[in-house]
Order: C-alpha cells, then structure tokens, then sequence
C-alpha cells in the first residue's frame, strides 16, 4: 500500500455517510432543534441551515460537530433587541429541552434527561442577525472576548473551504490535530491548510501533508491567516498566539520524525480496512493449515 | 449401561486429553448422557482468533457415533446456510459418510475437537467476516450426499452411486455381484477392492440413511445440483 493509498483509506473509515448512525442521530437533533425554536419563536422568520463540516465536507467519524446556525433577518426585534438578546433567548428556549453552554459565538447542546445528562451530543446553535436585506454577511454576538459582535458569512467560509481543492488534507490536519490535542480552532487550522497548500493542490495528498508539517515546523513562527468573511474586522492572530504556534511547530517535527523512521501508519495508526485485511489474511492461513471439512445438513 | 460405565479408562483419557489441552472445556454428565461444554478457541499458530461458546452431547455409543454440537453462545444465527439447525441448534459440522476421512471410529475426541470441529468454528469465523466458506460446504440434503459420492466416486450416475451405497450397506458383498459401475462385468473382476475398502470406511448404517435419502429424493438430488461432475469412473 502506497502512502498516498493509506492516507485515503484512513479518511475512508473516518468517513460519516448520511445513512450513518452518527449522522441520522445529528440529523434527528437538528430537527428537535429546528422545532424547538420555531415553537418559541412563532413571530420570528429564522434562517436555519447546516453549517460547519457537515456543510463543508470536512467531517471526520472520529471528532465531529454539527453547526446549525440560526439567522435572523436584518431589522427584526422579535427575537431580541440586541444580538445578546437573541443569543440569550435562544439560549433559554433551547434549554427546555437541552442543557446549554455557552461558547464563543456559539450554544454547545448536551442531554439534561437523567438518562443522557451531560452527554455532549456535537451540536453548536450559532445564533445571528443578517446584516442587511442580501441575507448574505451576518453579525454574531461574541460571549467572550474585547468586541462583542462579530460579523461573519457563512457562505465565504463555506466557499473558501469548499473550493480550496484540498478537502482531504484539511480532514487529515483535522484529524491531526485531535490525536494530538492540538488547542487550535477548527476554522483556524482549516485556513491555515488552505493558505499553505495554496500553490501545493496538484501535489499528492501524502506530499501535501509532508509539506503541511515541513511550513509549520519551520515557519510558523510567521504563519498569520484571515476570515476570508470578514478579513479586516475579525483579527485571528489571538487564535494563533506565539505558546500554540509553539505547539504546532513541535507537533509537526515529532510527525516527520515518525514518518522517517516508522512510515505513516505511526501518525494515523492502522485503519479498518487494514485490520480487517490482516485478520482475514490469518484466518485464511489458518483455514490452509486446517483440516478441510465441508459442513452438511441433513434437512434441506 | 453407559459407554462411560462400560469403558471408565476411554472416559477419563478422553476427558484428560480434553481438559488438558482445552483448559476451557469441561466433562459433565447429564441424566447418563456426556456432555463437553465451555469456551472453544479457534486457534492459529498460539494466536486465539476467536472463541465460542460450544455444547458437545457426546453419542450414547461414543466413540462410535458422532457427537451432537451446538454454538449455545447465540453467536451463529440459527440459519440453514450457517449449517445450523433452526429447531435446536444443531451444528452439522460434517457428513458422517466421510467421517472415516477425517475423524476415523477409534479415533480419539481430541483429533475431532482438533480437526472437523475447529475447522467447523473457524469456518464459521470466515463467513462471519464476509469471507465465503473456506474448504466449500455440501448442499442441504440429498444434493450434498450426492455431491459427495459423485466426488468421491468420481461420476454423476445416480444409479452406479445408489448400487454402490446399496453394497456398502448390504451385510455382505458376493463377488459375483455385477459391478457397480454398470459396465457388464462381475464385482470380483472390477471394482471389488474399492468397494472392500469403502465398507471399512462407511458404515453401513451411514451407507443406509443416504442411500434411503437417495432414493427419497430421486433424480431431483441430481438436477438441483449445479456444479459438472468428472466424466468417467476411475477404478481403485
């Protein structure tokens, strides 16, 4: 199996079909979302939709969330005067049925029944105005942080990911990341694969991520990236501080090494495929050394 | 009286090899009938591929008959195509008319436990991973038993194979019998040696039932079997 063979077969199992049991439960919860907050706000015309990387293709089996954002239309007071309104009254409502948390821009739902309580169920509502009549950019309230409003647009982020023609390496520095603990925003390292492999899309998928690694063990000390949405407005560089810049650059060193001295299978492990392979490839050694006896039954 | 209490050195030897060789394994009696009973290891080369959980009901005439098995596990769907009885759960690990192939009467419980019964479980192992049936199956019925005659005679006549099954099960053969084969000539100037050697192979009580159940289901035995068998008889 070649690396470039192996790479895909490990975005292959840590793929999520829409007729996975994974997705159809995010499924079932984003329309027990979208009822829940219809039900609470009948004078409100939200704007419900996928977001994140369901909609940008970028889901891995093994870290997943569902982003649903929920938009409403430039002037409309019937949610909340301010963005901290919606955000807060959105909050409540969706605690009817959900316990919330608070993050960022966004609610984290999990279970608050006794027989799910706490489970984190990977589902962020991420509350919002439009901006003006396009429905196109949108302003987010921000729980944290210096401002409090943030304007964004879904569908450049979504564009920017979408056409970047490097969706495997993004789901493999994603996957990366979680199986190192690496501290940085998902959107932050999804921009930052995108800038670095600008000029790198014809590469193979195994020279891209080499190359990935290579920039951030060298330079990242000057890596910067910016909101394709909002590229003056929404300053990243406090989510890509010196201390994770650190991490990252570190990180991608210990992951060539192990790529020099113990192939890739030392960076992703051994995938399904293979494992499955090798237990037939035993069993199928072990049927040749058997006695060859062929089951009958005596009905027929 | 029981085959234990008429023969208690076959008892406590196959019993030691037993539990010594599968720690997992257990002797019980049961209302005077011997059961094997515990965890079953399919094993290659030290390495535990898989494990079931496994009831043998050892023949009231052990070692002559054939043990009764049962994956009590719930693992194997109780299907046909899993060799798995759907009324009790009844394994049918092997065709007791070749039996003499591969777990020959005298033969100790260990070579069965060793040898049809872990290729049974590890067969069923493969088919479980999607793997088809590693050393092939016999049909359900009288289509196997004539699948396995035609191979083993090497043609697809049923009549040549029902007269060979009739002197297998007949108490005595006579030489001047004709042959078998059909090809004119009497027993002793044909194929006598190979039916000799096949009645100390088969007995004639499996000979017997599959030629009763041969003759039950008549030529459909042969037309609903697909594969080409070989052309001609080979004589021993």
């Amino acid at each position: 199996m070649t690396a470039d063979e192996y790479l895909r077969a490990v975005l292959d199992s840590q793929s999520l079909g829409d007729d996975s049991e994974e997705v159809g439960a995010l499924q079932k919860h984003r329309a027990e979302v979208e009822k829940l907050i219809r039900d609470n706000f009948k004078d409100t015309a939200f704007t419900i939709r996928y977001a994140g990387s369901k909609a940008k293709g970028t889901m891995n089996r093994e870290s997943y969330d569902l982003d649903i954002i929920s938009y409403v239309s430039s002037g409309d007071n019937s949610a909340g005067e301010s963005l901290e309104d919606i955000y807060n009254n959105l909050k409540k409502a969706l605690a009817k049925k959900y316990t919330v948390e608070p993050k960022g821009s966004a609610l984290r739902l999990k279970g608050c029944d006794p027989e799910n309580l706490g489970v984190d169920f990977h589902i962020d509502v991420v509350p919002g105005r439009f901006t003006d009549g396009t429905k196109t950019d949108v302003y987010l309230y921000q729980s944290g942080g210096d401002k409090k409003r943030l304007k964004t647009n879904l569908d450049v982020h979504l564009d920017h990911v979408r056409d970047s023609g490097v969706i495997d390496a993004i789901r493999l520095a994603k996957l990366w990341k979680v199986r190192n603990g690496l501290p940085i925003r998902t959107f932050v390292l999804e921009l930052a694969v995108i800038k670095l492999l600008a000029d790198k899309k014809k590469r193979s998928l195994s020279a891209q991520m080499e190359h990935f690694w290579t920039e951030l063990r060298d330079n990242s000390a000057s890596l910067t990236v910016e909101d394709p949405a909002n590229p003056s407005g929404n300053d990243l560089s406090k989510c890509l501080d010196d201390n994770l810049k650190s991490q990252l650059s570190s990180a991608a060193k210990r992951t060539l090494n192990q790529i020099d001295s113990s192939g890739w299978e030392a960076v992703f492990g051994k995938t399904e495929k293979q494992e499955k392979a090798a237990r037939v490839e035993i069993l199928r050694r072990a049927a040749a050394a058997a006695t060859p006896t062929r089951p009958w039954l005596p009905k027929a | 009286m029981t085959w234990q209490r008429a023969d208690a050195a076959l008892y406590e030897k196959e019993k030691t090899e037993i539990e010594a060789h599968f720690p997992e394994l257990r002797f019980i009696v049961e209302n005077d009938l011997v059961y094997v009973r515990g965890s079953f290891a399919v094993m290659f080369e030290g390495q535990v591929l898989d494990r079931y959980s496994v009831e043998l009901q050892l023949a009231r005439n052990h070692p002559a008959g054939l043990p009764v098995v049962r994956e009590i596990g719930g693992r194997i769907p109780r299907h046909v195509d899993r060799h798995i009885l759907s009324d009790d759960g009844t394994a049918c690990v092997l065709l007791p008319d070749e039996r003499w192939r591969l777990w020959p009467v005298g033969s100790p419980l260990l070579k069965y436990l060793t040898g049809p019964f872990h290729s049974f479980f590890l067969a069923q192992t493969m088919v479980e991973e999607g793997q088809p049936w590693p050393f092939g199956q016999w049909a359900h019925g009288a289509k196997g038993i004539f699948q396995s005659y035609r191979e083993l005679l090497k043609t697809s006549d049923l009549r040549v194979i029902t007269t060979y099954l009739d002197y297998l099960a007949a108490k005595k053969v006579k030489g001047h019998w004709p042959c078998p084969c059909r090809n004119g000539k009497k027993l002793r100037d044909c194929h006598f040696e190979q039916i000799k050697d096949l009645r100390e192979k088969i007995s004639r009580k499996d000979a017997e039932r599959s030629l009763t159940t041969l003759k039950v289901a008549g030529t459909s035995a042969i037309e609903m079997t697909e594969a080409k068998p070989p052309a001609s008889l080979t004589r021993s």
